[in-house]
Parts: structure tokens; C-alpha cells; sequence
């Protein structure tokens, strides 16, 4: 008997965080920094910041493969083999024939499980939403208005900035809210000028993107152990500089520096072990990857951070005698709403002259061009809408494998640099949909016994019309800036997921009985369970999502514990 | 000069220190660089591999700077063939090479190489078509990638910067070799 409750004690935190990526690192951090003993518990394999970045440092030579995928890779990542199953990052991104999904209609689901999830290998660019994302769903009457407004967010979106570190230019810009910023990244010489020329001709702001590198480190983020940007852009093999945010190089340092954070690795939650009686939370279940062996963890709070579709695969499979259809779903809303941005759409061109221009360094980042449809005045016949990543560089060597010609003088042009050419892919928000969703399968299950999930969700009628905003406005501005054989793009191939901007499936709202979370991130009827991933929001905006993760779950982290201290959790 | 000291003296000019789980860390990838190998039988013939070393060193021939075959570029394709294509690709490849054996390939003085070659080009040029591959598009591209990502063919070919420190618009004088920083792969 005593055994039994030793046993149950070492056992026994004040607060588990599922997940350790973008939003985990956060909670783990935010948690300790309070004082809670935090366990995180990460579903995949460890990954040690620095030494575990194995393909780092290598030279292109030293790749067996030189970075092309194989078919072994390819088959392994069938989510999108495109960039995850490169042969210098494949071991930061999920093998999807390892953890299979059911594509009802065709999702790109892309993963990292391990530790730093896809704060390992996330695009970095990083932007406040603005005042109408937070209003529109209310303004239009679709799906539900959010529980918050962006000034609610304003003094958290802050105090996460300065500690990510984003590089970026003010602007002073009600549809792009300017954050704390360290000094923004050089444009090229094609790039100003293309900016220059839009300003004048189409009256269409252009920025440099703003991304989460280290361009200037402050004092807290060398105490961490980051350093600058080194503009290698090789960021998807991990950074040994610790350059870039990731919960790997800053959160979780930060965390463990107060010695009240354990992280234990290959421990997939099965399901949140509820006391039904007082409709709370005790701990959760967990499954070594590996051995298979079966633990129960307890705490007297919950933080679900395991990336949009796990963390409601998780409140999914937690079913109980109060919770029939899993944990807080009286509203029958896990898993609806499910959104991303469309993508993979835009137009490119060549840049004629700027001959004796070029760059030195690799830019991990690109110009961004913020939102301008459906904006003030402008009205179009589709609702939301879009903005730009993009850039100008001139070619290098690769564009011989297509361009005729071979012998001596081929060998020697290609050792100079090509001509410049520009490219811009629109982001565009999709909106929220009841029967764009995922579900559990009732019979298919994993090597763990677990549900597969089952992704139900296309591209709506809105999102097609939008896209063709994207490649004529795209055009319109190349053009504008006078760039030549200029190509409008949009590639039926993608699909949703491909964003890996997952959102939505356990949304925010005021009434229970239209969402799952309240405005604190909280189950409405679970009040000791946090979800503060993607699947919390209630639309999507079209900027990227990380940072508002970001600043949700340290507000939330800073609510719980208030809430714990006043004894009401 | 190794990556560990490579990159104490990055760290120097940071002003600042590697931490010695950092050193021990790039320690480690010196010893677990990974080297070029082939296992097993090889798929090609005899002449097969005469065929494929002599177009891709027509490709990117040895100049003031080392051709394909000096930067290893033939075993580079027969390693891809094996690991990066299917059969269908596979088989187009092989049957490339039996097309010009058959035109007694070998054979021919390099003028004579260089003419049938550029038939080839022409020809795939003329059929090329979306979803398939031909014989000319797999060598070429292969033997430009596996050259320009070699040891021999970077460190000839561009200004390799690594790591390049800063990102900067700059200007350039004509004929100026190209940098490359070693994250296209």
C-alpha cells in the first residue's frame, strides 16, 4: 500500500505540458518561471540542441545523396516529401509510414515529433495578428466571434516578442500591427526596387519579412546560449548558433534553468485520466513508444500543447461517462473548423539588368507584402484575404541541369551567377467550416493501439476565387515594377496541411455550447485543462500563427497560475 | 583547418565562446561525416560505365579546372539511379546508354562524341514532355548536380562560404564567380 502511494507521489507534478514545440516550450517555461514543478511530456525521440543537429555542419560534398530524396525517403514521408524527407533534415520531420493517417480527402499532414516539435523546422516569419482578425468572424456571421480581442493580446504578444527575437521593420501599419523588432534583414538591389515601384504605382506597402532570427542578440537571449544569425539558411538540419527561435534553443534552456522542469521522451498520451465526479483532470495516461509500457502521470493542472491535431486527438480519446465523445465536447465541435492557409499560389518572373548587382550571405527570410484585398475600401466578391511571401536572387548553378548546352563555356557560365528572377506565394485565410474536420477512426489504429485520425477537409469555393486575386494581383505588381515573362502559378497539387498552419478543431468562444475553450484557453467544462496550440483559434487570419500560439499560452500559463493560488483550479 | 576550429573562430569573431557540449558536439560530426560508397553489384556493364564517364566528362569536361570524372560524377549517378529513381527511370537510362553504344559511341573521336551528343540534346529537347523523363535530361542533370556539389567541383567552381556571417547586397564585377554556401542541399 505504501508502495502504491510513493509511487503515485514521484509520480505527481504540479502541471503536465504535453508537447515540447512552439507553444510546449512556452508553457514549460511560463510554468517553472512561477514556480511549478512542470513535467513535459514529448511523444517522439530526443533531439539535443546542438549535438543532435547532425547534418548541421556538413558540406554538400558529405551527403551521400547530396540532398535529393530517395525513395526510401520519399515513401517514408508521404505527407509531403518535398522538404521533409531531404536527405539533410529528414530526421527532424515525421515518418509518416511510422505514424500513419487516413486522407478521407487529401490533407498534407507534416509533423515533428520530437523534441522542439515543428519549432524545429517552422518557417520562422512572424506577425501579430491584427484588430479585425479578432472581429471579423462576428462582423460576417461565420463560425463563432472569438472570446478575446487583440488589445486583450497586445501586452502578451510584447513580453513574447522580446524573448523570441524578430527581426523586422516598423511600419506603423493597422493591417500589420508592428512588433518589438531587432534590425530587419537586407534587401537586394531588385528587391528595394520592387518595392520602390509598387509604392508609387500600386500604393501597395512591401516590408521585409518579419522573422524570429537573432540579427542583433540581446542580453537575454546570449543567457540562454543564442547567437546571431550566421545566414546560412540551412535552419531545417537544426542551428547549432541557436540563431533561430526554437523551444530546443531558448524556451526550454530557460525552463530548465529553474530546476523545476522533467522532460521525459517517447511518452505518447493515450488519454487524460478524468475524475468524472468533480468534471477534473488528474493526469494522463502515457505509452512508451518503445517498450510499450503503459504510465499514469498526475498533476493538478493541464497544459495540451501537442500541435493541433494531437492535442484534440487527445481531449478526442479521453471518454468517460460524463464525456461520452471525449473530453469537453458537449458542443459536438472537437475537430470542426479545422483551417490552414492555402498556399502554393502566386506568380514569378525575370528581372532583366542588375547585372553588376548580387548578395553575400543566404537570407533565411523573404519580403513580405501585407494583406490589401477586402482592406478599407477595397470589396471583392470573396470574404478575407492574403498576403505575400517573397524575393528576388539570381539563379546559381543548378539551373544547368535545364538550361541546353553542355562542354567548356556551359561549365564556365555556370560558375557565375544567373540571371536575377523573382517569385511571390500568397498566403490566403480560409475560413472556418463545420465539415472541414478530422475525426478518429473507428477501427484503424496505429502500432500503439491508438485511433488514426481520419482528415475530412478541402478548399472552399471562397478560397478558389481568392486565389485568383493572388496570381493576377502577384502579376500586377511584377509588372508594375517592369520584371519581363512574367508567370501567374497555381499548383493543383497542393492541398490542405500543406500551410502547416493547422488550426481550429477545439475553438475559443464565449458559450459552451458553441466551442470547447473558454477565453482563458480553458475547457469550458474541464476548468484544470489548458489547449493553447493551433486548435484553439477560431479563424485563421492569413499571417502566420506561431506568434499568436506564442502569446495565448503565456497569458493562459499566467491565468492558470493565479488560478492556482487562489486555490480555484 | 576542421569544423571544430572553423567554428571556435566563428565564435571568436561573435565575441563570444563555444560551450564545450558545442565543441564536443562538432567534434563528434568530424568523426561521423558520412563517406561516398557503393554497395553491391553495380547495374551497369563494363562499357555501360565507359559510355556514361565519357558523356558526363563531355558534359563538364576537365579545363584549367577538374572535369566530371576527376570530381567523381559517374559513381555519383549509378549511387543516385540505385537510391533516388524507380525502374521506369532506371530503364529509360539504361536503354540511353544501349542507343549509343549501339552508334558506337566509344568508338568516335571526341568531335564525333560531341555532334552525336548534341542530337541527343536536340532530340530530347524536341520530345520533351510533362510527366516523363529522357535519357539527355536524367545524365545532364545529374552529372551538373553531382559535379557542382562535389568537393573538387565547389571548391573550383565558386567562392564557398559556409558561413557567410552577414547577408549584404553587394556589387560585383563582370566575370566574378559565383558564391555558393553549401545550403542547396
Amino acid at each position: 500500500m505504501n508502495l502504491n502511494i510513493n509511487a503515485q507521489k514521484a509520480q505527481t507534478f504540479d502541471a503536465i505540458v504535453v508537447g515540447s514545440g512552439m507553444t510546449g516550450g512556452w508553457a514549460a517555461k511560463e510554468l517553472t518561471e512561477k514556480g511549478l514543478n512542470v513535467l513535459v511530456l514529448e511523444r517522439g525521440y530526443e533531439i539535443k540542441h546542438v549535438e543532435d543537429y547532425k547534418t548541421a555542419m556538413l558540406d554538400p560534398w558529405e551527403f551521400e545523396h547530396r540532398g535529393k530524396i530517395t525513395t526510401v525517403a520519399a515513401e517514408e514521408h508521404y505527407a509531403s516529401m518535398f522538404f521533409s524527407a531531404k536527405e539533410g533534415s529528414q530526421l527532424n520531420f515525421t515518418n509518416d509510414k511510422e505514424h500513419p493517417y487516413i486522407q478521407k480527402r487529401p490533407f498534407n499532414w507534416i509533423r515533428g515529433y520530437h523534441t522542439g516539435g515543428k519549432s524545429l523546422i517552422w518557417g520562422k516569419h512572424t506577425y501579430r495578428w491584427n484588430r479585425e482578425d479578432f472581429m471579423a468572424n462576428a462582423k460576417e456571421g461565420l463560425g463563432i466571434d472569438w472570446p478575446i480581442r487583440y488589445e486583450d493580446l497586445v501586452p502578451w504578444y510584447t513580453y513574447v516578442e522580446k524573448f523570441v527575437g524578430i527581426s523586422g521593420q516598423a511600419e506603423g501599419l493597422a493591417v500589420l500591427p508592428d512588433s518589438t523588432f531587432l534590425p530587419p534583414m537586407a534587401m537586394t538591389a531588385p528587391e528595394a526596387h520592387f518595392k520602390k515601384s509598387v509604392a508609387q504605382k500600386l500604393n501597395r506597402p512591401i516590408t521585409m519579412g518579419r522573422v524570429a532570427h537573432l540579427t542583433k542578440p540581446q542580453p537575454w537571449h546570449t543567457a540562454v546560449g543564442r547567437a546571431s544569425c550566421q545566414f546560412r539558411n540551412r535552419c531545417t538540419r537544426g542551428c547549432p548558433f541557436g540563431a533561430y527561435f526554437s523551444s530546443l534553443a531558448a524556451t526550454l534552456p530557460a525552463a530548465r534553468s529553474t530546476n523545476r522542469l522533467t522532460i521525459i521522451h517517447n511518452a505518447i498520451v493515450q488519454e487524460i485520466i478524468l475524475d468524472d465526479h468533480a468534471q477534473k483532470a488528474k493526469g494522463v495516461r502515457v505509452i512508451d513508444q518503445n517498450t510499450m509500457e503503459v504510465r499514469d502521470f498526475y498533476a493538478k493542472v493541464l497544459f495540451l500543447n501537442a500541435g493541433t491535431i494531437g492535442s484534440t486527438s487527445i481531449l478526442m480519446n479521453s471518454k468517460s461517462a460524463r464525456f461520452p465523445n471525449g473530453l469537453g465536447n458537449d458542443s459536438d465541435q472537437l475537430g470542426r473548423n479545422l483551417m490552414d492557409h492555402h498556399l502554393a499560389v502566386g506568380a514569378r518572373a525575370d528581372i532583366p539588368g542588375f547585372e553588376d548587382d548580387h548578395y553575400f550571405g543566404a537570407r533565411p527570410g523573404s519580403l513580405y507584402i501585407p494583406r490589401f484585398r477586402n482592406w478599407g475600401k477595397d470589396k471583392r466578391d470573396y470574404l478575407r484575404g492574403f498576403g505575400y511571401q517573397g524575393g528576388a536572387a539570381r539563379a546559381d548553378w543548378s539551373r544547368g541541369g535545364t538550361e541546353p548546352g553542355f562542354g567548356a563555356d556551359f561549365k564556365k557560365k555556370m560558375t557565375q551567377p544567373g540571371p536575377w528572377k523573382m517569385s511571390l506565394t500568397g498566403f490566403g485565410e480560409v475560413l472556418p467550416d463545420p465539415n472541414n474536420r478530422f475525426y478518429l477512426s473507428p477501427d484503424k489504429t496505429d502500432k500503439w493501439g491508438l485511433p488514426q485520425v481520419v482528415f475530412d477537409a478541402d478548399f472552399s469555393a471562397n478560397d478558389r476565387a481568392m486565389r485568383k486575386d493572388i496570381m493576377n494581383d502577384g502579376a500586377e505588381m511584377l509588372e508594375a515594377a517592369g520584371f519581363k515573362n512574367v508567370v501567374p502559378y497555381d499548383n493543383p497539387a497542393a492541398h490542405m496541411g500543406l500551410g502547416i498552419h493547422e488550426m481550429g478543431t477545439a475553438r475559443m468562444g464565449k458559450d459552451p455550447k458553441t466551442s470547447v475553450l473558454n477565453k482563458y484557453n480553458q475547457v469550458h467544462t474541464c476548468k484544470n485543462v489548458f489547449v493553447t496550440d493551433g486548435s484553439a483559434m477560431a479563424s485563421a487570419s492569413n499571417v502566420n500563427p506561431s506568434l499568436t500560439y506564442m502569446a495565448l499560452t503565456a497569458r493562459a500559463a499566467s491565468y492558470a497560475v493565479a488560478q492556482l493560488k487562489a486555490k480555484s483550479l | 583547418m576542421n569544423r571544430r576550429e572553423a567554428l571556435s573562430r566563428v565564435s571568436l569573431m561573435l565575441g563570444g565562446t563555444l560551450s564545450a557540449p558545442t565543441l564536443l558536439a562538432f567534434d563528434r560530426w568530424n568523426q561521423t561525416a558520412p563517406q561516398n560508397r557503393i554497395n553491391g553489384a553495380s547495374m551497369l556493364t563494363e562499357e555501360q560505365r565507359e559510355i556514361m564517364a565519357r558523356v558526363t566528362e563531355l558534359i563538364i569536361p576537365k579545363t584549367d579546372t577538374p572535369g566530371a570524372v576527376d570530381a567523381g560524377v559517374p559513381d555519383f549517378i549509378e549511387i543516385m539511379l540505385r537510391d533516388c529513381y524507380a525502374k521506369p527511370a532506371q530503364d529509360v537510362f539504361l536503354a540511353g546508354l544501349s542507343d549509343l553504344a549501339g552508334n558506337r559511341f566509344l568508338t568516335g573521336s571526341a568531335d564525333q562524341q560531341t555532334t552525336l551528343l548534341k542530337q541527343v540534346e536536340a532530340q530530347a529537347i524536341a520530345n520533351a514532355k510533362a510527366g516523363s523523363v529522357s535519357f539527355w535530361q536524367l545524365i545532364k542533370e545529374l552529372t551538373v548536380w553531382g559535379y557542382f556539389t562535389s568537393e573538387a567541383g565547389v571548391k573550383a567552381s565558386f567562392d564557398y562560404q559556409p558561413n557567410p556571417g552577414k547577408f549584404e547586397a553587394i556589387k560585383i564585377k563582370p566575370g566574378q564567380k559565383d558564391f555558393m554556401y553549401g545550403n542547396q542541399v
